[in-house]
């Protein structure tokens, strides 16, 4: 399907960084990623944040990534990269950061992002009932 | 609609205190920031809006992005000229007011005024640019005032490297009569604003420019369908009427000029100039936009209400009686002073038949689920526009209704 699509992929527009942001709708634990590109203009430094909204290119800089990947072309073709998973255990927002390529080209370009983990004991609302009151 | 925080960056150099804009460049700016303003606010409540100077001793904000237009206003006013406009370091600190705005759904736009000469060079202009466009910031620029040392192609340049999807816009304002508020109101500044926005604009226009303004009556026929289609079912039918008033117009004005309420007359006067011109009191009222607009408004409400055409002057009463929703109410106030008054003119059955038809064209677009951009609505409409002008030239009864319906 399009998911393999190698035509398919997200490009940089007025310089070589991408930043993305990706809200979950439930909390999750995150184990790894994969990122996959193209040889040369695909992704070399990755950041990511968790729990922080509305980053913008000018705050980027102004707090710790939570973790960070240098991605290497292994990577680039679907090796997964592990992360730090202390750091993931209750991820409700991910910021994605690709600061440059492996070509230092001026256009970055991404096929696929894939998350893998796991998800976190909530409150399942659907098994909330209501009690009756009986009179 | 949509929601914005915006920077306005004005130039407050000594090259503003030249008078080719009346009454110098700096009140023609301090106008158009006010008008943008309320632009601005009224196409959303929640939009904000700051002020910073380029010139003086350095860029200075005068005020981060608010809503209150009060201090907005009250800032334009403590405006005084000096300095050279730093068009860099304006943009610059505009972003950074952009950035800590309160609430970060707010899209970023800055405005900036360039009245004097640029003295930075194409490549810094696209740089800052670049930094824009990544920022998702947009940008308007005024180009007035000075015009030398490349300063339209640096602001292109400026122009084309922050521009995404149009939403960036460079206007260029020559010397002239016109002041700056008015070609700015014509502008995308303007009317990229949305809906609101516009018409906010066509109301400013028409208030500024007498009665002139992009869309007929002042309204905007996607705000308001009905409205607009009313006004213009109604003001055809008027024309229709006036030509047929203007035949009697002769025996009519001496004898019926003073007893009809002269407020309808001179409502007659507005509408077509070169008619019913011996009636004396339609030469008193002058042809005041706003009395215009207002008259073609009362007459849509009489219209849609059913009234004959030849009682304006009850028509008048009525809706001041009554309000839309006590439309039947109207419509049987209506009819029994039309039985009781004796009506003068020889085209009242016709005149009975029109304001029906009027009724029934205003209820088919009122009615729920018809879409008045339908072909077919628009084609019954038209059917029932006809039919006015084809009976007052025969002079007999129009086909009934019930043909169309």
């Amino acid at each position: 399907g399009y998911r393999e699509d190698e035509g398919l992929y997200l490009e940089s527009d007025a310089d070589e960084q991408l930043l993305i942001y990706l809200p979950f709708t439930q909390v999750v634990k995150l184990h790894s990623i994969v990122v996959k590109g193209p040889e040369e203009e695909g992704p070399k430094t990755v950041k990511l944040f968790s729990n922080r909204e509305h980053m913008g290119f000018s705050n980027v800089n102004d707090f710790p990534p939570s973790d960070t990947a240098v991605l290497t072309p292994d990577n680039l073709k679907g090796k997964p990269v592990v992360l730090k998973f202390v750091k993931f255990q209750n991820v409700r927002s991910l910021t994605i950061f690709i600061e440059d390529n492996q070509s230092d080209s001026e256009v970055t370009k991404v096929n696929k992002i894939a998350l893998f983990g796991t998800t976190v004991e909530t409150t399942d609302m659907k098994g909330l009932k209501k009690i009756e009151d009986n009179h | 609609m949509v929601l914005e925080a915006t920077m306005i960056c004005i130039d407050n150099s000594e090259w503003m205190r030249n008078g080719d804009y009346s009454p110098s460049r700096l009140r023609a700016q301090a106008d158009a920031v006010s008008l943008i303003c309320g632009a601005k606010t009224q196409s959303n409540p929640e939009n904000t809006v700051g002020i910073l100077t380029m010139g003086g001793k350095g860029v200075r904000v005068l005020t981060t992005p608010t809503t209150d237009l009060g201090k907005i206003l009250a800032c334009m006013h403590e405006l005084d000229i000096g300095g050279e406009m730093n068009i860099a370091a304006g943009i610059q600190v505009a972003q950074l007011a952009l950035k800590h705005r309160q609430n970060k759904n707010q899209r970023q736009r800055i405005i900036v005024f360039a009245g004097s000469p640029v003295k930075y060079d194409r490549k810094v202009m696209e740089m800052i640019g670049k930094k824009l466009k990544k920022n998702s910031v947009a940008i308007d620029i005024v180009n007035f005032g000075e015009d030398d040392d490349g300063k339209p192609e640096k602001l292109e340049a400026l122009l084309a490297a922050v521009n995404n999807n149009d939403s960036s816009h460079l206007v260029h304002v020559p010397t002239g009569p016109n002041a700056l508020s008015d070609v700015l109101i014509s502008s995308p500044v303007f009317t990229a604003d949305g809906e609101g926005g516009s018409g906010f604009a066509a109301a400013a226009a028409a208030a500024a420019a007498g009665g002139v303004s992009d869309f007929d009556f002042g309204v905007d026929p996607n705000i308001d369908p009905e409205l607009a289609l009313a006004l213009r079912v109604s003001m055809e039918e008027e024309r229709a009427r006036q030509e047929a008033a203007a035949k009697r117009a002769a025996d009519e004005a001496s004898r019926q000029g003073k007893e009809e309420e002269p407020l309808s007359n001179s409502q007659d006067a507005t509408m077509t100039d070169n008619t019913n011109n011996t009636a004396a009191e339609t030469t008193e009222k002058t042809a005041d936009p706003m009395d215009e607009e207002k008259s073609l408004l009362e007459r849509a409400f009489a219209m849609s209400m059913g009234t004959s055409v030849s009682d304006t002057s009850m028509a008048d009463a009525d809706t001041s009686k009554a309000t839309d929703e006590d439309k039947e109410l109207a419509l049987a106030l209506q009819m029994s002073m039309q039985d009781d008054t004796k009506d003068p003119s020889n085209q009242s059955d016709m005149s009975k038949v029109l304001g029906d038809q009027s009724f029934v064209s205003s209820i088919l677009t009122s009615l729920p689920g018809v879409d008045p951009n339908d072909p077919s609505v628009k084609d019954l409409i038209a059917s029932l526009q006809g039919q006015p002008e084809s009976s007052e030239q025969k002079k007999k009864e129009d086909e009934p209704p019930k043909d169309d319906k």
